[in-house]
């Protein structure tokens, strides 16, 4: 316990304390693949842990950024009574998605979840002045806390912290009887449930917990940009979440991590080779992994680091 | 000897089949019960019931004098009947300790909530510990790390026993446990089997290998189209002329 506090406040510093590194564009680069990361780990406790094929990882991201700025310039609200309301729209939208479709085959979760999706995209663009339509709501910025203003590499602090915040519940939770049954759940639902495991309440928990952990990182995304506008969180962005799931290794911390850097920094060096062609490459890239390699980048350095020892 | 189940006037269809018909038998505690019965006469279908994965369509099923009849599968399991599967169902993904593991899932004392907070004492120490004896109990103590995909059919049976085992059950539930297994494997399994009803716990052993069942088991029942023909001792069962019948026809025993 006392091992895994200095553990994480080592990982705090160093995440955090290389923003004070870098200049303005890089932090800003920086900040995302930070949050890329959290959404990665948290899609893969969904999807690789407990086998759940959802696509509204984005989606739940989005309410919680919406949320978050609705409840506070247009309700002003709290800032902490608007962080609750919009978990608890979290947590209430994931149980009425994954209450009907997780007594049903899988499939049916992925229907549900990707019409859940592009739902929220036509609410965002049709909700007039409450969500600001195509164009987003800008022009707001993070009340200031106890006085102080968070900005610049600070923020990048606040996104470290909730990286690893959601690193440690996941962790915590893979570790545990709840991890074991996801992966039984996954692996194999009858036979989970003889050994105890109620299925559906297991598989109802994951999507729930793992919903809201996006809607928290929505939250802070509302204030890295200071704007939140539907693109971001539509359909392609929780495509390449699960690309970044597969071709880093689904089912383990470390290969969500691997691949949401990999798959966000690749465009970075591609873009000037290839130009906007770079989803081909990221299809390759998903195929190869699929067919060559199912445990991922983390699997070709499991096999590596095996083969030396 | 008290018993720890009871079925009584068991009856389930699939369509116009009756598969089972007014069945009555217990199983007592700490006893080895074996049910045999040629293909067809309805174990496997009694199996399901009891372990909750068919609904009945009458009848009673008791454990530890409670009804459970109708209750899901998993509720079954945390009451204390766990099973074994006829065709091994490992979680892949997972290697073997881990496996057992997921059998302890409903002992385990910490809230999910304590576990997102990382607040409370975890036992998951103390359950390891118990599945690494679990695991060394059935002979798997040096696969405990191994990737369960790589276990050859028998030891992947013998994993299936020791996850029954990590759930604490006060009945276990076996489903043709010597089906595919080779006669050395056959010896080591009844031997692993004695020793769990010595540690007290009440087998039911289905199975249509009689010569594998018979030396094992205190009580038989035979089934035969859903219904009870015999039941008692082991030597009574086999002298039965209605069970001859059933397992070899009726000219073999008019000959």
């Amino acid at each position: 316990m006392k091992n895994a506090m200095v553990r994480g406040l080592v990982a705090f510093l160093l995440l955090s304390g290389a923003a004070f590194f870098m200049g303005e564009y890089h932090n800003d680069v920086y900040r995302k693949l930070l949050l890329w990361v959290t959404l990665a780990l948290g899609y893969n406790f969904l999807f690789g842990i407990c086998g759940q094929v959802a696509f509204s990882h984005f989606a739940f991201y989005g309410i919680g950024a919406y949320s978050i700025v609705i409840f506070l310039f247009q309700l002003h609200l709290p800032f902490p009574i608007a962080v609750l309301c919009g978990i608890a729209l979290c947590v209430l939208f994931a149980l009425a998605v994954a209450i009907p479709t997780t007594r049903l085959e899988g499939f049916y979760l992925a229907l549900a979840t990707l019409a859940l999706g592009q739902l929220f995209i036509v609410v965002l663009n049709e909700g007039g002045a409450v969500t600001g339509g195509t164009g987003g709501i800008a022009n707001y910025r993070l009340p200031d806390i106890f006085g102080m203003r968070v900005r610049g590499p600070w923020y990048t602090a606040v996104i470290a912290l909730l990286l690893l915040f959601t690193y440690s519940i996941l962790k915590r939770l893979d570790g545990s009887w709840f991890g074991r049954a996801c992966r039984a759940v996954r692996d194999n639902p009858e036979a989970a449930a003889a050994m105890g495991v109620d299925v559906a309440r297991t598989r109802v928990i994951a999507f729930t917990l793992t919903s809201a952990l996006a809607g928290l990182a929505g939250m802070v995304y509302a204030f890295v940009d200071n704007t939140v506008n539907p693109p971001i969180f539509g359909i392609e962005n929780a495509f390449l979440l699960l690309f970044m799931v597969i071709v880093g290794g689904a089912g383990r911390h470390a290969g969500a991590v691997i691949g949401a850097v990999l798959l966000f920094l690749l465009p970075f060096w591609l873009s000037p080779l290839v130009g906007h062609h770079q989803a081909l490459v990221f299809g390759v890239l998903v195929v190869a992994a699929i067919l060559l390699e199912p445990g991922g980048l983390i699997g070709i350095w499991d096999r590596f680091s095996k083969s030396r020892s | 000897m008290g018993s720890i189940l009871q079925v009584a006037k068991l009856t389930k269809r699939f369509g116009g089949l009756t598969a089972v018909h007014d069945l009555d038998f217990e199983v007592r505690e700490g006893e080895i019960l074996g049910m045999i019965g040629p293909n067809g006469a309805g174990k496997t279908t009694t199996f399901n019931v009891v372990a909750g994965t068919y609904a009945a369509d009458s009848g009673e099923v008791r454990f530890a004098g409670e009804p459970i009849l109708g209750l899901p599968p998993h509720r079954i399991a945390a009451r204390g009947v766990m099973r074994t599967f006829q065709h091994n169902r490992p979680f892949a993904g997972m290697p073997v300790i881990d496996n057992v593991l997921v059998g302890a899932h409903t002992r385990f004392a910490a809230g999910l909530w304590s576990l997102v907070l990382g607040t409370g004492r975890s036992d998951e120490a103390q359950k390891r510990e118990r599945a690494e004896e679990l695991v060394r109990f059935v002979g798997l103590g040096e696969l405990r790390a191994a990737d369960v995909t790589t276990l050859s059919f028998g030891q992947g049976r013998l994993l299936e026993i020791a996850r029954a085992l990590a759930g604490e059950p006060r009945l276990i539930l076996f489903d043709e446990p010597a089906a595919g297994l080779t006669p050395p494997e056959c010896a080591r399994l009844a031997e692993i089997i004695r020793g769990i009803a010595a540690r007290g716990i009440a087998v039911l052993l289905i199975e249509h290998d009689m010569h594998f069942l018979l030396p094992l088991a205190q009580r038989v029942v035979v089934l035969d189209f859903g219904a009870k023909i015999a039941d008692g001792l082991p030597h009574e069962v086999r002298a039965n002329p209605a069970v001859m019948d059933a397992y070899l026809g009726r000219h073999a025993s008019a000959a």
